[in-house]
């Protein structure tokens, strides 16, 4: 078993009275990505500001790699992207990521190769000596999370890595991410809960300032039932549920949205439900999109049991 | 190895100086700055000397400078340096003001803060900017002083040895006369979201401050040593002083750039990135 990474106990804040973050407790162990979720205004943002020591929190301790948040011995180990954070106007990129190298320690030369490194692992090598103002949106997050990747350290925070990129743009974020998480851990803040589904083993959930945890591997495994997530091409739910229940083993059907159907079975009576739905869905001469073990992330995190 | 807080201050410090030698806004500024010296050097401080030269031995002179005010102008004994003494001592503290107004505010807006605080203390950071700009008006300083002697020696090559005496102690007067104003500027920048506003405040604690401070003395005497806080407070006095006797008031900047960065270092360690 890993070291904690991030111990926080007793975390509180708030702003004017509200509170953002109640009595937080949680630990982080190194490894795969840590997904990061709640609704706008949950404290997700104001829970990594505490852990990069950007604030202070109200009340409780908090420490990443036995260190309070904002310490000098942090320097190199962790780094983050702030959400909204932008690079100095005045500066080239080039002359940034150069700067920020040295102040993590290194020497001219291996400054000068880290910042082309960082630069090359974000694909933006071409734009060494372009102003932030010259990048595109795309452009500049990624630009920003080179200048997380400095140093290699070991704990990388993002808020909202792929907040208004393109495909193509959140593509390239997660290659990377994916490709780094095996010296690096990530803890990812973001919406996009396909995304995190893709990335991460573990969620934190955090609403109204209050967090709990889910792994994503181990919880369906322990249950009596099973689910399985059938995104269909446009049908009639009615007819897709009636036909569905009748499949022994199925004890319930729902339809969250449209074309889309989370279907509860008993794995003991029917092991390979997947084939037994794909059959009906041959039989009855419909179109499917996607079949997928499991709920999808969102709906285990915001509507499981509602 | 994380480099030490010296490291990362000089850093830092190196940075800023940079950005006033090596970006447009920076070399807008220093145009305009060589301008404005240029009209000083050849109108008023070159004029004046000429004037004073005349004056500075005859009884009648002597009574017309007392009654105006720059009696003390008399007192140098190279002239030139005389006006640029008393040109400087309003006009560098302006320019502080002005150049030094965004030390951290609008990158602390940008979120720009945010990545270097991920690297360095912000003790660092603080003093980092504080030493460039610092660093950067010693630089002006030094430019303008050399110009101004190289203007006396143009006239008269023997006076050389004095004006860098007389020189010399100017820029020592001048570095330490700014350092409070920038410490000023520095625990304002951290405080407001703006250079305007931090701007705006200055002025508020000159002329404000002083203001109520006089109105409350009035009442309480033992207030007006208030006053000694206020950056600046001892400008009008240091005018009336020459050469080296500029240093005797050094210690109420010194005083006040204590207390000021001391704040400032306060503020930072609280204020949310």
């Amino acid at each position: 078993m890993n070291a904690p990474i991030i111990k926080c106990h007793n975390l509180s804040h708030s702003y004017s009275g509200k509170t953002a973050l109640s009595n937080i407790s949680f630990t982080c162990e190194s490894g795969e990505p840590i997904g990061l979720v709640g609704p706008n205004g949950a404290g997700k943002s104001t829970l990594l500001n505490i852990l990069c020591g950007f604030m202070r929190s109200a009340s409780g301790d908090v420490t990443l790699f036995g260190h309070k948040p904002g310490a000098s011995a942090l320097s190199g180990r962790v780094s983050a992207l702030p959400q909204d954070a932008q690079l100095d106007p005045a500066f080239s990129i080039g002359e940034q990521l150069y700067f920020y190298a040295r102040l993590q320690g290194l020497s001219t030369q291996q400054a000068k190769h880290e910042t082309s490194r960082v630069l090359e692992a974000v694909a933006l090598k071409d734009v060494l000596k372009e102003k932030p103002s010259a990048l595109s949106h795309g452009m500049a997050k990624r630009a920003a999370i080179a200048q997380a990747l400095i140093g290699k350290p070991k704990l990388i925070l993002l808020d909202e890595p792929t907040a208004g990129l393109d495909p193509v743009n959140m593509r390239k974020i997660r290659t990377i991410i994916t490709e780094l998480s095996l010296v690096t851990t990530f803890i990812i803040s973001s919406h996009d809960l396909a995304e995190l589904g893709r990335l991460c083993q573990q969620i934190l959930l955090l609403d109204k300032g209050i967090m709990s945890t889910m792994q994503l591997n181990a919880s369906e495994n322990n249950k009596p039932t099973r689910f399985l997530t059938l995104q269909m091409e446009p049908c009639s739910a009615p007819d897709v549920q009636a036909k569905f229940n009748s499949i022994a083993g199925i004890s319930r059907v729902s339809n969250p949205q449209k074309n889309e159907f989370i279907i509860e079975y008993n794995p003991e009576i029917q092991p390979s439900m997947d084939l037994n739905i794909i059959t009906c869905i041959n039989d009855n001469n419909w179109q499917y999109r996607q079949l997928s073990q499991g709920k999808t992330l969102e709906e285990k995190l915001f509507f499981d049991g509602k | 190895m994380i480099p030490s807080f010296l490291k990362h201050t000089s850093l830092i410090c190196q940075f800023e100086l940079k950005r006033f030698f090596a970006t447009r806004k920076g070399l807008l500024y220093m145009i305009t700055f060589a301008f404005i010296w240029y009209l000083i050097l050849f109108y008023p401080i070159r004029f004046s000397s000429d004037f004073l030269g005349q004056q500075q031995n005859t009884p009648e002179g002597n009574s017309f400078f007392q009654f105006i005010g720059f009696g003390s102008l008399l007192n140098w004994r190279i002239p030139e340096l005389g006006v640029y003494w008393h040109f400087s001592l309003v006009i560098f503290p302006l320019l502080t003001v002005v150049t030094s107004a965004d030390q951290t505010c609008s990158d602390r807006n940008r979120g720009t803060l945010r990545f270097v605080c991920l690297r360095v203390s912000r003790g660092s950071l603080f003093f980092g900017r504080f030493s460039g700009i610092m660093l950067t008006q010693a630089i002006l300083i030094l430019a303008s002083l050399l110009s101004t002697v190289a203007l006396i020696a143009f006239r008269d090559t023997t006076l050389l040895p004095v004006a860098f005496n007389s020189a010399s102690a100017i820029f020592l007067s001048l570095v330490i006369a700014l350092l409070p104003f920038t410490a000023m500027m520095a625990a304002l920048s951290a405080t407001v979201q703006s250079a305007r506003q931090a701007t705006s405040w200055a002025i508020l604690i000159w002329t404000f401050l002083a203001w109520i401070i006089s109105i409350f003395s009035a009442y309480l005497p033992a207030l007006n040593s208030l006053k000694l806080l206020i950056p600046g407070y001892q400008i009008s006095n240091l005018s009336q002083l020459a050469e080296w006797q500029t240093l005797q008031l050094a210690y109420i900047p010194l005083l006040q750039t204590i207390i000021l960065l001391s704040i400032g270092r306060w503020i930072i360690h609280r204020q949310s990135l």
